[in-house]
């Protein structure tokens, strides 16, 4: 399998942890993880994404090379971590329930 | 719409919905549950999802539904006509279809003595048929539930007699919807949530917009606020049963660095559609559907009762289809921020229904933001007691509840 991200984007390898092809998965990688892991990927993600989404739109979302569905999934832990950053200021919902309990039934995947 | 951040005072319009305060009885009291399972779940047409949830001939789901003891089987058959059955064998009843969903090929097959069935229901195969004394096969078959399509979602009414067709039922709100792109949206993901909350604990808390301010960090200021940073839904409308009311969002909303990421990248998703009244819609639809109407985007809750403290909320997020990756992030963007407001909602859910089950609060005080579930309480009642009865209980008498369930 390939594990590298598409060309240009190699600073970001160090965040490969956050390459999760499910929600279930970046949602418990956000909650498991500390602060200082989670606005260090969010900061470095950022000023990138306008980059990346330009990139990512050379692509369809049904026919992506693996590093690119790799860069795709990165992405999308962004917008899982992004509440936590912006609004939360922590890795949990703030007074929420147990999210393990909000079980995906169905998804869209990516 | 434009909008007015007045007090509205809804009540004048809808006097018949009084100003007293309505009781929680309802939410903690297990003989009213029973009521409800009988006069409302078994009477009611209920929504099972949607047509697209059946693409093709052969498709089937199956739909335990604890509030009607029965387990509901739907699929679509070769004419293309979406049914449903209790999915129960009619020889000696035995459950016949185990799994969620999935496609049959060319019959539903019991386990225990091989009788078979087509996908609309017919009885095509009986083992040993010779053996039995005078059976008509043609006679048999599996057990109908009045199954019907609205806009594309899928009802069924329990009752082997409905009194009202479901375009009955729904009139009034067809002409609201009729021409929302329906068929543009797909799922996008489906949530399940099982919760120690009576069912209309977790409806009541969707259905206004109030707490928002107070209770979410994820949308303080989502709808416009007045001067005292207080909400004002636009519309408020019934039709029959069931209700929508309307907000516009705050012009004023701050939004964050990666939000604006997602809605610069998702150009669909700021389009209010002409069905929609505001910029967000909800509409109820009794007794437990709810369809939520955002710019690009509608969100429905299917709120299934198994107990009169126990509950299932299930979440449906619908989107426009892309192919777009830009767009797919701004659609992930989205269903994250929803997914962590309504689990905010959910702890309260459940604090809310703790402290009903003490029976130190026998009434709610409702005001007039709140007036949608002043309309879906009457609703309950007047389902429960029947209209005669609803004004007596109303006044909360236990005497008179207990005496007509004798």
């Amino acid at each position: 399998m390939n594990t590298q991200l598409p060309a240009g984007f190699s600073d970001l390898e160090q965040f490969a942890q956050w390459v999760l092809p499910t929600s279930t998965e970046r949602n418990r990688k956000r909650r498991t993880g500390s602060m200082d892991e989670i606005n260090a990927f969010y900061n470095a993600m950022l000023p990138r994404m306008e980059e990346i989404l330009a990139y990512l739109d050379q692509f369809s979302l049904q026919e992506m090379p693996q590093d690119v569905r790799r860069l795709m999934f990165l992405s999308l832990s962004l917008a899982e971590v992004t509440i936590a950053v912006e609004l939360f200021h922590e890795p949990k919902v703030t007074g929420g329930c147990d999210p393990e309990r909000f079980v995906v039934v169905r998804e869209l995947n990516p | 719409m434009k909008t007015v951040m007045a007090n509205r005072r809804w009540i004048k319009e809808n006097p018949d919905l009084d100003t007293g305060p309505v009781p929680t009885e309802t939410c903690t009291s297990p003989q009213l549950f029973e009521l409800e399972r009988e006069r409302i779940f078994r009477k009611s047409w209920l929504n099972m999802g949607r047509e697209d949830d059946l693409p093709e001939p052969g498709n089937y789901v199956v739909r335990d539904l604890a509030v009607a003891n029965t387990s509901v089987l739907l699929v679509r058959g070769k004419d293309r006509k979406v049914r449903a059955f209790h999915n129960i064998c009619v020889h000696r009843g035995n459950r016949l279809v185990d799994g969620e969903k999935g496609l049959c090929k060319g019959r539903f097959v019991c386990r225990f003595h091989s009788w078979a069935y087509d996908t609309a229901g017919q009885l095509t195969w009986v083992s040993d048929e010779a053996n039995f004394y005078d059976i008509d096969k043609g006679a048999l078959g599996l057990k109908p539930i009045a199954a019907d399509l609205w806009e594309g979602f899928i009802f069924i009414n329990l009752d082997p007699h409905p009194t009202e067709t479901l375009a009955q039922y729904m009139a009034g709100m067809v002409q609201q919807i009729h021409g929302y792109p329906f068929d543009q949206q797909r799922l996008m993901c489906r949530y399940r949530v099982e919760e120690r909350a009576n069912w209309k604990v977790m409806l009541d808390a969707q259905n206004e917009v109030y707490h928002l301010p107070f209770l979410h960090i994820t949308y303080p200021d989502f709808c416009p606020l007045n001067e005292q940073k207080f909400s004002r839904i636009q519309n408020f409308a019934r039709f029959g049963r069931h209700t929508v009311y309307s907000v516009e969002l705050n012009p004023d909303h701050k939004m964050t660095p990666v939000e604006e990421i997602a809605v610069n990248a998702n150009p669909r998703g700021g389009e209010v559609h002409p069905s929609m009244i505001g910029w967000f819609d909800f509409y109820t639809v009794f007794p437990n559907f709810c369809m939520l109407f955002l710019a690009g985007t509608y969100v429905t809750y299917n709120i299934w009762p198994i107990a009169v403290d126990r509950s299932v909320w299930e979440v449906s997020l619908y989107q426009p289809a892309t192919d777009k990756p830009s767009e797919r992030f701004a659609q992930e963007y989205i269903r994250c921020r929803f997914r962590d407001l309504l689990q905010e909602d959910a702890s309260n859910h459940e604090a809310i229904q703790a402290s009903l089950n003490s029976g130190a609060l026998t009434h709610f005080q409702l005001q007039d933001e709140e007036i949608q579930i002043r309309h879906f309480h009457k609703e309950v009642r007047r389902h429960i007691f029947g209209e005669e009865n609803s004004a007596s209980a109303i006044a909360n008498n236990h005497d008179t509840v207990e005496l007509r369930l004798k």
